[in-house]
């Protein structure tokens, strides 16, 4: 379970955050939704200390820290037990799709390399990129490079999957092969918080749909209810502007 | 001035330069060795923005790059042993080839600090929050992401400065050093056939520069093998993609007479 | 010998009136290059039967080898042909007649051009292919569109290069001192050992330089400001 409590976060004078409190439950998918400034991507990075929170709590499991005053060792603990998903990837260029895979289980986790090596190929099994596991990132075309990027957060084991639009940065055609693949992860009953604009993916996989805007959460719940009958004039708002359509399914 | 050309003279005079190779390329060697652990420490206080220090590595780049080798030879063979004098170290004894190896070494070391620098601040901010997000330490983000990437970018360009050292070790005769530039002067006003002399020693140095690049180049390759021969995208002239990759004089390069450290 | 720091003023006083003399040597050999270059450079991008490869051994030459050798070469080797060639001609004419300086305006404009024909050429190549098919687009010439619209763009993204470029040559005006011309660097040596001086001598021509150096690198900053804004959008 991963529990975030009254977290904030401003840049210089501009409050990014505004105090969010966020549960989620083990092997729940969160889909977080908003338009862009709204802080959700913040919001995620805060997880895994990639920006420093101001104030609030952060509890993952049994470990639990107080933003205010988060060691170092802290901090290393929370990215323990967290993986991320970048927008634009950030595989380590100057590694192999397995050595990609591999140098967070060795390098941070200790696991002997044979070991690292047979998760790692599993894992990239697992994404469809058995193949590929000599290649540079930059032989890959996009949808293969963040496969690779799940891969390398899924085999870390975390207790939750952060994924940032983890499909925006990827030409139309390529985006379903990514998407299919977070799928298939979701039903193994993986922790996962997304940020994301697939409104059909969100409606599709999400057990828990969060709307933000301004910095706080204007309203969350099941999927359905939000995508069906929002209650906030924002998110109707929202809605209007991303589906001129009435909500469909697919 | 001088006897009738005669191209002879240029292959005579051949391997009696090649025969001061070994002191230029002690030069070179030396002034390597030292600009990379200068240029390394001096790059620190800039990549981790330590306040004085800062400014200091600054000032020494400023100085080094911009003021002319040939002054800053002479201002060291003769600055240097007074400065020291003051501190009662006492180095009028020194032979000159370690005044001429601190000084290119001084002086390539402010080219390669500004290399490591810029090369640093180009790896993506994003390979960092990468190695962060799989739970690496600042320590391990940096040489185990960053420091070879950034290797990999620094490489072509500290190519460039170490062929431009190469050449202006030919400045050295002026303190009376004798390197092959100081031998072909020899060898030119013993027999009064100066440009043979010279040409002969521009040929030298023409195959020195040569291997010493194609040499560069593997190295330059290996490293950068995770590079994938990107094809350039729009090249104005289209012909110019059928030119002949990575021949060696139809290398692009930034200019030479003073590497740009971006 | 102490250190004098008044010197160093009484130097840099001294040094003062030979600064046009390098900066004389710079701007020559810079301009003569650039066209040296530019001619260089368009002969290799457009690949010009014959003379392609003969530019490129020249930039390869000229790159390959210390400038040192470029001006002795010049220096000893020029002479040389022309009183061959005026004495077969009959011509009264002696390379004794040439004023020094002319050989260090010589041969650094060609050292110069080596450089710049690689400057020019990068330059060229950032320029985007859409660009030039803009330009045959609404009609233009391939000279047309090079000269008013691939030129201007590839000088505009050469800015930080051309200033490197004369930096160097502004610093390379020293090597001039090989063939007696008085320039900031044999003028220091003059007042150096006349003066029995050395380290405040050299310390005063060292500002100089540093001094120009700062400057022109102030400058390629303020035009490449200015250049780009187009880049950049914003009003006026």
């Amino acid at each position: 379970m991963i529990k975030l409590t009254g977290i904030t976060k401003s840049f210089g004078r501009q409050q990014v955050l505004q105090g969010i409190d966020l549960q989620v439950e083990k092997g729940e998918v969160v889909v977080i939704l908003g338009p862009s400034g709204s802080g959700k991507t913040t919001l995620l990075r805060c997880i895994n200390y990639l920006e420093r929170p101001n104030e609030g709590r952060i509890e993952i499991g049994d470990f639990e820290v107080d933003c205010g005053r988060a060691s170092k060792k802290d901090i290393y603990a929370l990215r323990g037990k967290t993986a991320m998903v970048f927008q634009h990837y950030n595989l380590f260029k100057h590694k192999t799709v397995l050595e990609n895979v591999m140098e967070g289980l060795v390098i941070v986790q200790k696991m002997p390399k044979e070991t690292a090596r047979r998760r790692s190929v599993e894992v990239l099994e697992k994404v469809g990129l058995g193949e590929k596991l000599d290649a540079y990132p930059s032989m890959l075309s996009g949808g293969q490079q963040q496969r690779v990027g799940i891969a390398r957060a899924l085999a870390l084991n975390p207790e939750v999957i952060l994924f940032d639009e983890p499909t925006s940065a990827l030409d139309p055609e390529l985006v379903g092969e990514v998407l299919a693949v977070i799928r298939r992860i979701a039903k193994e009953g993986i922790t996962m918080i997304v940020v994301t604009h697939e409104m059909g993916f969100a409606r599709d996989v999400a057990n828990h749909v969060v709307f933000m805007d301004g910095g706080v959460i204007v309203e969350e719940g099941a999927p359905r209810d939000i995508f069906n009958k929002p209650r906030e004039e924002r998110t109707k708002q929202f809605f209007k502007r991303i589906m001129p359509e009435p909500a469909y399914s697919i | 001035m001088g006897e009738k050309f005669d191209i002879g003279y240029v292959f005579t005079f051949f391997p009696k330069l090649a025969g001061t190779l070994q002191t230029t390329l002690i030069i070179v060697g030396g002034a390597l060795l030292t600009s990379l652990i200068v240029g390394f420490l001096v790059a620190l206080p800039r990549l981790y923005k330590v306040p004085v220090l800062q400014r200091l590595s600054q000032l020494y780049a400023s100085f080094f790059r911009g003021t002319p080798i040939l002054i800053q030879l002479f201002l060291f063979y003769y600055g240097l042993p007074e400065i020291l004098k003051l501190v009662n170290i006492d180095v009028s004894r020194a032979p000159v080839l370690v005044f001429v190896i601190l000084t290119y070494g001084l002086h390539t070391g402010a080219y390669v600090s500004e290399t490591i620098r810029s090369a640093v601040a180009s790896v993506d901010r994003g390979q960092v929050e990468a190695a962060y997000s799989v739970g690496m330490s600042g320590y391990q983000a940096f040489t185990r992401i960053v420091m070879p990437q950034a290797l990999a970018i620094a490489v072509p360009v500290l190519s460039n400065v170490i062929l431009a050292l190469l050449k202006d070790t030919s400045l050295a005769f002026s303190l009376g050093v004798m390197e092959m530039t100081g031998k072909s002067q020899t060898l030119a006003a013993l027999t009064n056939h100066f440009v043979e002399s010279y040409i002969s020693l521009a040929l030298i140095y023409l195959v020195i520069s040569m291997v010493l690049e194609r040499l560069l180049i593997i190295l330059e390759r290996r490293l950068l093998r995770h590079e994938s021969r990107a094809a350039d995208p729009f090249p104005v002239f289209r012909r110019e993609r059928f030119r002949r990759i990575r021949q060696w004089f139809t290398r692009e390069r930034s200019v030479r007479l003073r590497e740009e450290a971006q | 010998m102490k250190l004098d720091p008044s010197f160093i003023w009484e130097a840099l006083v001294k040094l003062l009136p030979v600064i046009p003399t390098s900066l004389l040597i710079t701007a020559v050999s810079v301009l003569c290059g650039f066209v040296i270059g530019t001619v260089a450079a368009f002969i290799r991008i457009y690949k010009v039967p014959v003379l392609h490869p003969i530019a490129s051994a020249y930039v390869t030459f000229i790159r390959g080898t210390p400038m040192l050798t470029h001006l002795l070469i010049i220096y000893f080797g020029l002479p040389l042909m022309i009183d061959a060639l005026s004495s077969q001609l009959g011509l009264g004419f002696r390379s004794a007649s040439i004023p020094m300086i002319d050989f260090a305006f010589i041969a650094f404009s060609l050292t110069a051009g080596g450089y710049m024909s690689e400057v020019v050429r990068s330059g060229l190549l950032t320029v985007n292919r859409g660009q030039i098919e803009a330009a045959y687009a609404v009609g233009m010439t391939t000279p047309q569109a090079i000269r008013r619209i691939v030129f201007p763009q590839a000088m505009a993204a050469s800015i930080p290069n051309l200033s490197n470029a004369v930096i160097g040559m502004l610093h390379a005006s020293t090597l001039a001192f090989t063939v007696s011309v008085v320039e900031l660097f044999a003028k220091a040596q003059i007042v150096a050992s006349t003066n029995w001086k050395f380290f405040e001598a050299y310390l005063a021509a060292a500002i100089i330089f540093w001094g120009l150096t700062v400057l022109i690198e102030r400058v390629a900053v303020f035009l490449e400001k200015r250049v780009n804004s187009y880049n950049r959008g914003g009003v006026a």
